[in-house]
């Protein structure tokens, strides 16, 4: 230890190696989050000067029908994703999970969506669902406007990003199965449990870890789905799927309307704060009683 | 032993109904790809282009919509952040895991608190400020954001390091070594597993990044790869053979490099899961 020099020294060394990240970490996720209450409070269009407008822009998105819109549909968006991305992601685990001869390359298969870019995916599906030259329509013979129709482009947009995220967690789930003893399988089939119980009541209670991962990704990853939407539809029609990271781009970026945006975001940034607290407290009350 | 074989078959057929959902829309939009726009339209999309047609991707290569600048922009991107963001973020695991400093925990649960924030609320406040200093419509402007190490990456590389035994971390400096040498010496030779895994994320991150790059930059001269192919499928919305041989020339790369390095990726993707 005689070599470390002395305290000031020490701790110089010590900010020079912490410096880059400061920028980093202070720079571009500290100061904005600062920023963009801030800018929540003023109206600018990036252009003329910035205008101290107190919650004005708060106030108006309590009158915006669009907005409120849109935080329907995403509520809508997560709620019919998260689900079905967890159960079939378990599915897919489980299936993985008995090994049987190939399963290695089904497992490859089902990641290679979460590996392409999201937005080149959301360009193919757009054509397999295209009216009239699309895969969909072409196999059934029926043309239907799948993008085109507000009550269909909702549900269109959600199958491909369930499509795209399943084996990611299908992952996430797999290694939780093989975190779970063989032991406490077999005991519970000598104990003449069948499959399904031994899963019920043995398998999913320890996996408990892995659920609260999983769901609590999939939940702030969904919240914020922009690139598929974006290739697919654009938020349209007529709103239909325009999710809340739609609006926040279209408000700042399209219409320069930067006081607005960034009071979206801040109701986005309080929103997934609370979601990611409350699931936090939800199943630590619920694990309390189990062996880490 | 029958209910056994009759499991098997259950679990065959729903792998290979995954496995045919989740390949199907890509290989169908490659065998688009391979198709005269004539060609497209006489036949159904599920019939294999007769002759196979390599007009789109010569279009995409060397011909008029060429995806070669986008192509070398995101390469130098992705080149530029993964070099930046992992050595930033070593050198920062490295003073919280193995240097004793005030204020050290204090300093570590803010960074680890910047992981709550979604980066799409951020959006417009980044935007503003790389407006401010100028790089709007630059380079630097893609990649400063990132640059400078994340929150993530330290995390685990502090976890990973603190793994480290002291006495080794001890003897070296015994022996005369400064921070930097120990880092590069002993820290790091130990660290390859962790360090491949974060170089592997950080690659498909941002290769696949799309809304920062779009908002970022504006027109022609720093177009990514994601950016390009959204603007051509806009400029030529219906020409469906050239906009899927551009999708499946963006998507190629980083497939290419998941098949040969699929079982270093998967376990990579479980690791930084389960942290």
């Amino acid at each position: 230890m005689g070599s470390r020099g002395f305290p000031v020294r020490r701790t110089l060394t010590g900010y020079a190696f912490l410096a880059p990240s400061l920028i980093g970490v202070g720079g571009f996720l500290l100061v904005p989050v600062l920023v963009v209450i801030v800018l929540s409070l003023h109206r600018w269009d990036l252009v003329s000067p910035a205008r101290w407008v107190g919650l004005d822009n708060y106030a108006g998105l309590l009158d915006d029908l669009a907005f409120w819109q849109s935080m329907l549909i995403t509520g809508m968006f997560v709620a019919i994703v998260v689900p079905l991305q967890v159960v079939l992601g378990l599915l897919a685990a489980v299936l993985l999970d008995r090994r049987l001869p190939g399963s290695v390359v089904f497992r490859t298969i089902f990641v290679l969506p979460w590996i392409s870019a999201p937005l080149a995916l959301g360009v193919v599906w757009r054509w397999i669902f295209d009216p009239s030259d699309g895969a969909v329509n072409r196999l059934t013979g029926v043309r239907i406007e799948w993008l085109s129709d507000p009550d269909l482009a909702l549900p269109a947009v959600a199958a491909v990003t369930v499509w795209h995220y399943t084996g990611y967690v299908a992952l996430f789930f797999l290694a939780g199965l093989a975190g779970v003893p063989a032991q406490y399988h077999e005991a519970a089939r000598i104990d003449g449990a069948n499959a399904l119980q031994t899963f019920r009541l043995i398998t999913l209670p320890l996996f408990r870890p892995t659920t609260f991962f999983v769901v609590v990704t999939s939940l702030l990853t969904t919240f914020q789905t922009f690139d598929l939407v974006y290739a697919m539809t654009r938020g349209g029609p007529a709103g239909a799927t325009d999710v809340i990271a739609s609006l926040i781009h279209r408000e700042g970026f399209v219409e320069f309307r930067m006081g607005r945006a960034a009071a979206m975001s801040v109701v986005l940034l309080l929103l997934l704060i609370t979601v990611t607290v409350g699931q936090q407290l939800h199943f630590r009350r619920r694990t309390t009683y189990e062996v880490s | 032993m029958w209910s056994r074989t009759v499991a098997n078959t259950v679990t065959y057929l729903l792998l290979g109904l995954g496995a045919l959902i989740t390949l199907a829309p890509c290989l169908l939009s490659v065998q688009t790809s391979l198709k005269t726009p004539q060609q497209f339209a006489a036949a159904s999309p599920f019939a294999p282009p007769a002759p196979p047609s390599t007009g789109s991707y010569a279009a995409l290569t060397v011909g008029e919509h060429t995806l070669f600048p986008p192509l070398v922009i995101t390469m130098q991107v992705v080149i530029v952040v993964v070099l930046g963001q992992l050595t930033c973020s070593v050198l920062a695991a490295y003073a919280f895991a193995c240097l004793d400093l005030p204020g050290r925990e204090w300093l570590f649960r803010v960074y680890l608190g910047t992981l709550t924030v979604p980066l799409t609320a951020t959006l417009v406040p980044r935007f503003v400020l790389v407006s401010g200093l100028g790089l709007r419509d630059t380079f630097a402007g893609i990649v400063l954001p990132t640059l400078f190490g994340s929150p993530y990456a330290i995390f685990l590389l502090r976890q990973f390091f603190r793994g480290i035994p002291a006495d080794l971390l001890d003897a070296a400096r015994i022996d005369g070594a400064g921070h930097l040498r120990v880092l590069r010496h002993v820290v790091l030779p130990l660290s390859r597993p962790v360090l491949a895994t974060l170089l592997i994320i950080t690659v498909v991150t941002h290769w696949n990044e799309f809304l920062w790059p779009l908002i970022i930059t504006s027109g022609e001269r720093w177009r990514v790869l994601t950016v390009a192919v959204s603007a051509l499928q806009s400029q030529h919305n219906g020409d469906w053979t050239l906009v899927m041989a551009a999708t499946t020339l963006a998507t190629c790369p980083l497939l290419i490099l998941f098949v040969l390095f699929q079982k270093h990726i998967v376990r990579s993707i479980t690791i930084t899961g389960l942290k």
